[in-house]
């Protein structure tokens, strides 16, 4: 799970280019969006096609973006849960 | 041109489609522009050598964009939010047929990512990928 995690918040990095900064300095919990992040609607489809790329899995609908998009941990439970589906 | 004036918001001189040859909501709309030297830009870029500029052709794709909607845009707001991997093969001029083809790519939370590429007489002159936003910038 915690190599997930350092995969996703490596994603992340790379797909929305947010240059100088490491996985570590992405705190699990923080919001990805707004606050934390602070990544926009754009961002968000960006993430969605990033998840589909690199992992394989499909985040149907904005319900199930808004779930998985809360924070870090929120996007690696949803990556490892559809994965095994 | 009366279905664009119904579909689109915009006017003369910044209505940059004039017909639409093909339109599949949702999958693929072909589109045409007819360059003339009465056309405003020509004017100022440049003097003495009209060239289209590069930025037009792009509000070209998005304004074609807007046929990839079912229903008609006018009283919605659709902005141009981000151009990723543009590029301009080569220039187009007074006289030009201009062929304006756009796919959609993906689409989330009301923001959707839209391939386009414009075309004379089979020859591609620019190709980007564009995101489109609802609501406002």
């Amino acid at each position: 799970m915690n190599d997930l995690k350092a995969r996703v918040k490596t994603m992340i990095i790379e797909r929305l280019k947010l240059d100088g900064m490491t996985p570590d300095q992405i705190d699990d919990q923080a919001p990805l969006f707004g606050d934390g992040l602070g990544l926009d609607s754009i961002d968000a489809l960006e993430l969605v096609l990033a998840v589909e790329q690199t992992f394989g899995v499909k985040i149907e609908d904005e319900a199930s973006g808004m779930k998985a998009f809360r924070n870090v941990d929120a996007l690696t439970a949803y990556i490892a849960e559809n994965q095994r589906a | 041109m009366q279905d664009i004036l119904a579909q689109l918001p915009h006017r003369p001189p910044f209505l940059l489609v004039d017909r639409v040859i093909a339109r599949e909501p949702g999958t693929r709309v072909v589109a045409e522009k007819m360059l003339t030297l009465g056309d405003p830009c020509f004017q100022g870029h440049f003097e003495g050598n009209p060239v289209l500029p590069g930025v037009l052709m792009l509000e070209m794709l998005a304004q074609a964009a807007g046929f990839l909607e079912a229903g008609s845009l006018q009283g919605q707001r659709i902005f141009l939010a981000g151009v990723q991997e543009a590029r301009f093969k080569a220039a187009a001029f007074p006289g030009d047929r201009l062929e304006l083809e756009v796919r959609p790519e993906a689409a989330f939370g009301g923001v959707s990512k839209v391939r386009g590429e414009i075309r004379r007489q089979g020859q591609t002159l620019c190709t980007a990928t564009l995101l489109l936003k609802r609501g406002g910038p």
